[in-house]
């Protein structure tokens, strides 16, 4: 029987096109019982490869395609681990040493790691059809005994394979005639380099991007045919007919390849302990001391609960990853940079005691078992938060030190294909010209509602493509083929893995394009999947404001913050949060969060909780938002799914709202243990199988039967569960996001300026423009003062003002100001500050004419000369002066005339200055083209909003300002117009779209119907201020205008910008 | 001294509307680009005012009701701008050629023939409405004001000397059309006015724009200094006949054609030019507008309104022989006559450098390119256009695959190949020049069909000229499958088939058999041939033999 042992996956980058996993599949469809992937240098396919021939029972062997310094490449199979962990260390050398691309193996260096490895003589790219192309057969001779020298006589193959070609006949059969002489097997393969037939088209296209080629031009580098598809034993026995013998050894040759992937040999490192004593008697120690500290000595409950998940940990062997984990939050807490661990980490109280969670699992009655349990058999997945920016890359590289560059790496993010990236390069093999491919691929527009209309097909019409013309119609097909398959390698925003010794024998390292970065070839999935112990080091850019704000406070307060000591009921937090004054607060900041918190009305940190889980697609799709909120205002009588429920659903008035309220349901209803229950959870979660859901959902049933749930009863958990699982949120999770909701609405209630300056800091973030925070900010009291080069940093920072503090905006708002320039011209002014912009030149020479004109029109100059200085049109005036070089013998004529005096008012020091301070002969700036300079320049104003300018004549439209409407009785008919700040389309809301409208005086809500979408849908779209008509709705606070007929206004031609799409 | 400037606003559109009388008025939008990808280009103000935007595809464009949508034309646009060339010339010989929708006249001594600038003006704009062109004609004592008013100003307007400054300032400085750098500059000064442009103090101004500053500061103050360029008088060559009586005879049409060659070969030669190429154009008393091209077979449809048949004969060099020109014509006439009586002929030349008479000291001697070109002429007419020229090997997996291209003399032919290296041309693989077989290989060109019986997949018999073979042994198949993005993707299987013919066969009249009875006596008893099977038309061909 036949065996492939030669096939590329799409992961050998632009020259394979199939994903590995359908490689098996097309394998197991022609009951082929093994295979084998060799990628061009590398193993980034072979977990998803292996994993798959593993659930359906087929071996898959390992191996690659190792590039030679020629350039041909070396077929290599892994017979054994030690060859899979040579295979690694060749990679993982030829990579690390080389720009990417390039690098390569030499013949003496794959000798001294041949071990376990077999090494066919390869296809039109392999060493023995280069040497062909050399030297003839003389030639072909010596590369094939070369080669037996490398990899031993017994680990050499002589590989034929036919494509229905001459050429490649003509090679065949002068590798047989070698074979014969050196007495060497023969081995048939077919070199994949796709599944089916019909990928060989994604294929040519790979090949033009490659070469940078189109279709039309690639001549002879496209592919002579599509031979190149994963074959039938059939198919090849009659293909080789004359040549049984390399049939017959693909089976041999297969029983030769002992190692299968999930033989690693992967250790997790062992924590250095002190005193002689084990991890786990470390790890007791240090969860104990933890337990005094946030429990107290005598908390029964809570020592039950950490002894029995150290007797899991220990039982487990994962005492030396908590202890990791535990390792790198002190560090961080040592040096200062806030950390927070996340996700279903929180449900530990080991995690919490260990400090590296900050919500007590004992107090919230958190399940365990969704962290860690022991059916999963599973590696803890711990996700700490970081602030983004520089205070992460420290915690990334502690680990590098910690673990030795070759014992830690990030995980890869493999980038796919998708609709944007796929018809963008298909375009361009296509000959499509780049306009037409721009307007294509910004057509590909990202709602996430999509209707009936909604479809590739529309957004081609829409591009003006005809879809009856061939091309286009070829266009399309492709763009579906490409969807999913691997473009190249990134890195993971924060995953890291680390290893016990050489990480390089476990998984190829490859640098990352970020400097002191290594990453492994696997993305983060496949590492979790090889049972790679991962820990996450997410940016999150709250957790950088925060530490920011607790800076400011430092320097500009005075005051030492703890976050762990914030008064936990702050009476003006839950005021503000009830009256969905949360602009700015982490998580509860959407339109849809401000919509819900009046009517849940939080008043104690759990509803914050509550708060932040509640608005998610599942329950929203689950139906469970009105009735939680029903109950909650006392409308609704508070029933649960049943009486056996009630203990785990009373805390959320029956209505179930976190996946560990399922997870409880199924244990209590059903029977279910906790791990069994959180297998039922991913059962259900993003990779479902229809299989495996209705094997769990028929075990459920079983368990509730039993119980004694039948009928309705059983029918309405079935429902909970089946749309939770999905979409559901962790109470964990929650809860630490809530901790992030509270200290961020704590700071802005009571540090505003501090927090302000923060947020605009650490742009872009959150759910709106920085021109809405500065807007809300401002409606706040707080006075926001415009970039000044006499007095901005880079960063945005706070100046006292009785009786508290303003903001000026930092030089990082003015666009087309590079990072160094504004860094500069800080620097240079804390020698002296600037007499003039001429002088502002001289000092900062890097500075370009184009970065002057910016702070210019800015406004940022006006105060250079003095406080009584110019105006923004005296200092563009000034600006294209001092940036013209006038060269030294003109330096000090000023303004147009030699000045017999210019020499004498030289500075001392011989320093030439072209103090040219005179005002120009220019108008000052009107209001709308300081609105304009404004937002073309900063994309903010912190003058009057630009509707402000307009109220008179608004209000003589009948239009009322969207604070009024607050005071406006349900159902009522009004008019209202503002600039649009958001625009959304959720997946969850059946087509209809929330717009947010900001004027002076705050934000206005409206939901457009989706036909009233249809017959606006450019003006929505496009138009950047509205004015809108339609009825009020104004019930428990909420406030919103059900759109009927809208209107685009010519206001200002200022450039605002919204936040759109999600 | 007085200078009136003419321009056509909304060029393009008026280009076309020049030739459509019957779209004056409407909202017109102009589209360009290779179909399916075709943009709107250009579009009158009535357009725009519906909502047409440049850069718009023409699919969005129809969506748009009222709005006729044409397609651009070059041609119509140098029509046009030869016709506002000859307006001007038709006024005055001093005129200059600003651009394509802009010229100057020199009004100097003018008033004494047609009268007051007022008069000059309207008579500029009547001519110019007679050639279906709307202008705005500005007059002024100053080039470059007038240049800038009309630009400004629609109509007619007559700027009395002294009042230049004055009459300019209301007008945007895009009239003086700054760079795009100065544009932003003066944006940002908020100086949008010529009077606002003026006002700024021009030392100052050149120290921060520089010498486009101190001119665009003239400008706007109506004291530009700029001398008349004269235009060069015809550098499109043309001539035309309208001719009483319709023609239908090559004999009468020959006569006429040589006339009207004789006029242009003289002008040229006047000029010292040669003609690279004649475009001929004829007006049908009746049928359908067409244009041939060399090479390409003419489509017989268009619209039936316009009865125009073109055709351009180009030239490999550039020449102005009139009689020998006059027999490339006649050819190109016999092998692809107009399909009516010809009631308008129009002949125009694409105006060239001389040839030189010697390319090269060790060049050696060919044929004289005139008398090849004649010859070759003489062939396409009995083989058909695309038969005549060297075979060019593509760049592809197709079998047999070749294009023709037309001789070259060998200045250009040595051109023609570095031109096809830089673009890549991808040359035969090493390895096949290693291992090709050298056996020669006489190909069938057209290649022939057959008919072939398969035993087990490969063939078994075949039928050929008339003849019944049987594969003594095969090799193949030889798959070669490409251009999947095109209509005419093909996939073929080769087959190397040792033949061995049956002389007993009587051969049966076959579709196939028919054409080749003559050369059966030719075949000899065993053969290696190759054979392909076609697999979109599932069809056998032989593709030829090997030697």
């Amino acid at each position: 029987m036949y065996i492939e042992l030669h096939a590329r996956s799409a992961f050998s980058f632009l020259e394979g096109s199939a994903l590995p996993e359908h490689l098996v599949d097309a394998a197991h469809s022609h009951q082929m019982g093994a295979m084998a992937l060799l990628d061009r240098d590398g193993v980034y396919g072979a977990p998803r490869f292996h994993l798959a021939a593993d659930k359906i029972g087929m071996k898959a062997h390992i191996g690659a395609e190792i590039t030679s310094p020629e350039g041909w490449r070396f077929p290599l199979l892994v017979a054994s681990r030690t060859g899979y962990q040579n295979l690694c260390r060749l990679v993982t050398q030829m990579k690390l040493r080389a720009a990417k691309e390039k690098g390569h193996i030499t013949p003496a260096e794959a000798a001294e790691k041949s071990e376990g490895l077999i090494c066919l003589t390869g296809g039109e790219e392999g060493p023995l059809a280069h040497a062909l192309r050399r030297g003839g057969i003389e030639r072909g001779i010596e590369a094939v005994r070369e080669l037996c020298e490398v990899f031993g006589r017994d680990n050499i193959y002589v590989e034929l394979q036919r494509h229905l070609s001459r050429a490649e006949e003509t090679r065949n059969q002068a590798a047989v005639e070698i074979a014969r002489k050196l007495k060497l097997p023969l081995l048939a393969t077919n070199g994949v380099n796709y599944a089916t037939e019909e990928q060989r088209e994604v294929l040519d296209v790979f090949t033009c991007l490659r070469h940078h080629r189109t279709l039309a031009t690639a001549g002879r580098l496209l592919a002579r045919n599509s031979e190149r598809h994963l074959k039938t034993p059939a198919e090849m026995d009659r293909l080789f007919a004359d040549l049984p013998e390399a049939i017959a050894n693909t089976e041999q040759l297969s029983s030769r390849l002992k190692f299968i992937l999930s033989d690693l040999g992967y250790q997790f490192p062992r924590y250095p302990v002190p005193d002689g004593g084990t991890e786990a008697t470390f790890l007791r120690k240090l969860t104990m001391q933890g337990m005094v500290r946030r429990y107290g000595a005598h908390n029964q409950r809570a020592y039950e609960q950490l002894e029995r998940e150290l007797t899991l940990i220990v039982k487990l062997k994962l005492e030396g990853y908590f202890l990791i984990v535990w390792d790198m939050v002190r560090f961080c807490n040592e040096h200062n940079i806030l950390v927070q661990g996340r996700g279903s980490a929180a449900n530990s109280a080991v995690c919490y005691a260990l400090g590296i969670t900050a919500v007590d699992p004992v107090g919230m009655d958190l399940l365990f078992e969704r962290f860690l349990s022991q059916e999963r058999g599973e590696m803890p997945d711990i996700d700490l938060d970081l602030p983004s920016g520089d205070q992460r890359e420290r915690a990334i590289q502690y680990v590098y030190e910690r673990y030795g560059k070759l014992g830690a790496a990030m995980t890869a993010n493999v980038i796919t294909y998708r609709g944007r990236s796929a018809a963008r390069e298909i375009g361009k093999a296509l000959s499509f010209d780049p306009e037409t491919l721009g307007r294509l691929t910004s057509l590909v527009n990202a709602w996430e509602y999509k209707d009936a209309k909604d479809t590739l097909d529309r957004h081609f019409r829409d591009a003006g493509l005809d879809m009856h013309h061939s091309q286009i119609r070829k266009f399309f097909e492709l763009c579906l083929k490409f969807q999913d398959l691997p473009r190249h390698l990134g890195q993971h925003s924060g995953g890291m893995v680390v290893c016990q010794g050489m990480l390089d024998s476990v998984v190829p390292l490859e640098p990352a394009t970020m400097p002191g970065r290594v990453v492994v070839q696997w993305d983060k999935e496949d590492c979790a999947d090889m049972g790679l112990v991962k820990i996450d080091l997410l940016g999150l850019g709250m957790m950088a404001v925060l530490e920011e704000s607790l800076q400011i406070i430092r320097d500009d307060y005075g005051e030492n913050i703890d976050l762990g000591k914030l008064p936990p009921d702050d009476k003006t937090i839950y005021d503000t949060l009830q009256k969905a004054d949360t602009v700015g607060m982490f998580q509860i900041e959407s339109r849809a969060q401000m919509s819900c918190l009046p009517r849940l009305k939080p008043k104690k940190f759990y509803d914050i909780v509550v708060q932040v889980a509640i608005i998610r697609p599942g329950p929203i799709v689950g139906k469970m938002v009105n009735p939680y909120l029903k109950r909650r205002q006392g409308r609704e009588p508070v029933v649960s799914l049943h009486p056996s429920l009630e203990p785990i659903l009373a805390r959320t008035l029956g209505v179930p709202l976190f996946q560990e309220q399922l997870l409880r349901i199924a244990m209590v209803a059903a029977g279910f243990s906790g791990g069994e229950a959180e297998d039922l959870r991913r059962a259900f979660g993003f990779k479902h199988s229809e299989k495996r859901m209705k094997e769990v959902e028929l075990k459920l049933r079983a368990g509730m039967d039993r119980n004694g749930i039948v009928g309705d009863a059983q029918e309405k958990i079935i429902q909970s569960i089946t749309s939770f699982a999905l979409y559901g949120f962790p109470e964990s999770h929650a809860a630490s996001f809530a901790l992030l909701a509270y200290a961020s609405a704590y700071f802005k209630c009571h540090y505003l300026p501090a927090f302000t300056a923060a947020m605009l800091n650490n742009q872009p973030m959150g759910f709106y423009q920085p021109a809405t925070l500065v807007k809300d900010a401002q409606r706040h009291g707080l006075r926001v003062t415009p970039i000044d080069v006499t007095c901005s940093n880079w960063l945005c920072k706070l100046e006292p003002r009785d009786p508290d503090f303003s903001v000026r905006l930092g030089l990082r708002y003015v666009k087309g100001l590079r990072a160094e320039t504004g860094e500069c011209i800080v620097n240079e002014r804390s020698r002296g500050a600037f007499t003039s912009i001429d002088d502002l030149k001289l000092r900062v020479p890097s500075i370009r004419k184009q970065e002057l004109r910016a702070l210019a029109e800015v406004g940022a100059l006006n105060f250079i000369a003095g406080r009584n200085g110019f105006h923004r049109r005296d200092a563009l005036w000034q600006v294209e002066r001092a940036a013209r070089n006038a060269g030294p013998l003109l330096e000090t004529i000023e303004e147009g005339e030699f000045t017999t005096h210019a020499a004498a008012e030289l500075p001392l020091d011989g320093e030439l200055s072209r103090a040219s301070t005179a005002k120009s002969p220019l108008q000052r700036m009107s209001d709308e083209e300081r609105l304009v300079a404004d937002f073309h320049g900063t994309g903010l104003t912190v003058g009057l909003h630009p509707m402000g300018y307009h109220r008179e004549e608004l209000r003589r439209a009948g239009a009322r300002t969207a604070r009024e409407l607050q005071s406006m009785p349900d159902g009522v008919r009004v008019r209202v117009a503002g600039a649009i700040i958001c625009r959304q389309r959720p997946g969850t809301a059946k087509g209809f779209v929330f717009l947010s409208m900001e004027d002076e005086t705050g934000i206005a809500n409206a939901i457009l119907t989706p036909d009233l979408f249809d017959e606006y849908d450019i003006t929505f779209i496009h138009k950047p201020f509205l004015l809108i008509e339609g009825t009020l709705q104004n019930q428990d606070g909420v406030v919103s205008v059900k759109v009927e007929r809208v209107e685009a206004l010519s206001l200002t031609r200022a450039e605002t910008t919204s936040h759109d799409f999600h | 001294m007085a200078f009136a400037s003419i321009h056509i606003p909304d060029f393009p559109v008026q280009a076309v509307v020049r030739m459509h009388a019957h779209l004056r008025g409407r909202a017109i939008a102009l589209v360009d680009g290779v179909p399916p990808l075709v943009k709107v280009v250009a579009a009158n103000p009535a357009a725009f005012a519906a909502g047409i935007q440049v850069g718009m595809s023409k699919s969005q464009a129809e969506q748009f009701t009222g709005i006729e949508i044409h397609n651009r034309s070059r041609a119509l646009e140098k029509a046009a701008h030869a016709a506002l060339l000859d307006l001007g010339w038709s006024i005055s010989p001093r005129i200059e050629d600003h651009a394509p929708h802009e010229i100057v006249v020199d009004l100097a001594g003018l008033e004494a023939l047609l009268g007051s600038h007022e008069n000059i003006a309207n008579e500029m704009a009547r001519r110019a409405a007679s050639l279906n062109l709307s202008a705005h004609i500005a007059v002024a004592a100053n080039l470059d004001v007038s240049i800038h008013a009309a630009r400004g100003f629609a109509g007619i307007t007559v700027i009395a000397p002294g009042k230049e400054a004055a009459r300019l300032g209301v007008l945007p400085i895009e009239v003086l059309l700054p760079s795009e750098d100065a544009r932003e500059t003066l944006e940002n000064w908020g100086i949008r006015t010529c009077t606002a442009l003026a006002a700024l103090p021009t030392l100052q101004l050149s120290e921060r724009l520089g010498q486009e500053g101190v001119r665009l500061h003239e400008h706007a103050r109506g004291a530009g200094v700029h001398s008349l360029v004269l235009a060069q008088a015809e550098t499109f060559f043309e001539e035309e006949m309208e001719l009483d009586e319709a023609v239908e005879d090559l004999e009468p049409l020959s006569f006429l054609l040589g006339r009207l060659l004789d006029q242009l070969c003289a002008r040229l030669a006047a000029r010292s030019l040669s003609a690279s190429a004649i475009h001929l154009r004829f007006d049908l008393g009746d049928l359908f507008e067409y244009e041939a091209v060399p090479g390409v077979a003419a489509p017989h449809v268009g619209k039936a309104t316009e009865k125009i048949y073109c055709k351009t004969l180009t030239l490999p060099v550039a020449m102005r022989d009139s009689k020998l020109l006059l027999k490339l014509m006649r050819l190109q006439l016999q092998s692809d006559p107009p399909p009516g009586s010809i009631v308008k002929i129009a002949l125009a030349t694409d105006p060239a450098r001389q040839r030189f008479a010697q390319t090269g000291l060790f060049v050696p001697s060919s044929p004289d390119p005139e008398k090849l070109e004649l010859v070759l002429a003489r062939i396409a007419k009995l083989v058909g256009e695309p038969n005549v020229g060297s075979a060019e090997v593509v760049d592809t997996h197709r079998p047999g695959a070749f294009r023709m291209i037309h001789f070259a003399s060998p200045a250009n032919d040595r051109s023609s190949r570095a031109l096809r290296r830089s673009h890549g041309v991808v040359q035969p693989e090493a390895e096949s020049q290693q291992y090709r077989p050298t056996t020669a290989f006489r190909v069938f060109r057209p290649a022939l069909q057959v008919r072939v019986e398969l035993r087990y997949g490969s063939p078994a018999r075949v039928f050929f000229r008339g003849l019944r073979g049987y594969v003594m042994s095969a090799s193949g198949p030889w798959r070669t499958s490409g251009d999947w993005w095109r209509e005419d993707a093909w996939r073929q299987d080769e087959w190397d088939l040792d033949i061995r013919f049956d002389p007993t066969h009587t051969p049966q009249p076959t579709a196939f058999a028919a054409p080749a009875q003559k050369s059966n006596a030719a075949i000899a008893p065993t053969g290696l041939y190759c054979f392909c099977f076609d697999s979109v038309s599932q069809t056998w061909f032989v593709r030829g033999m090997y030697d």
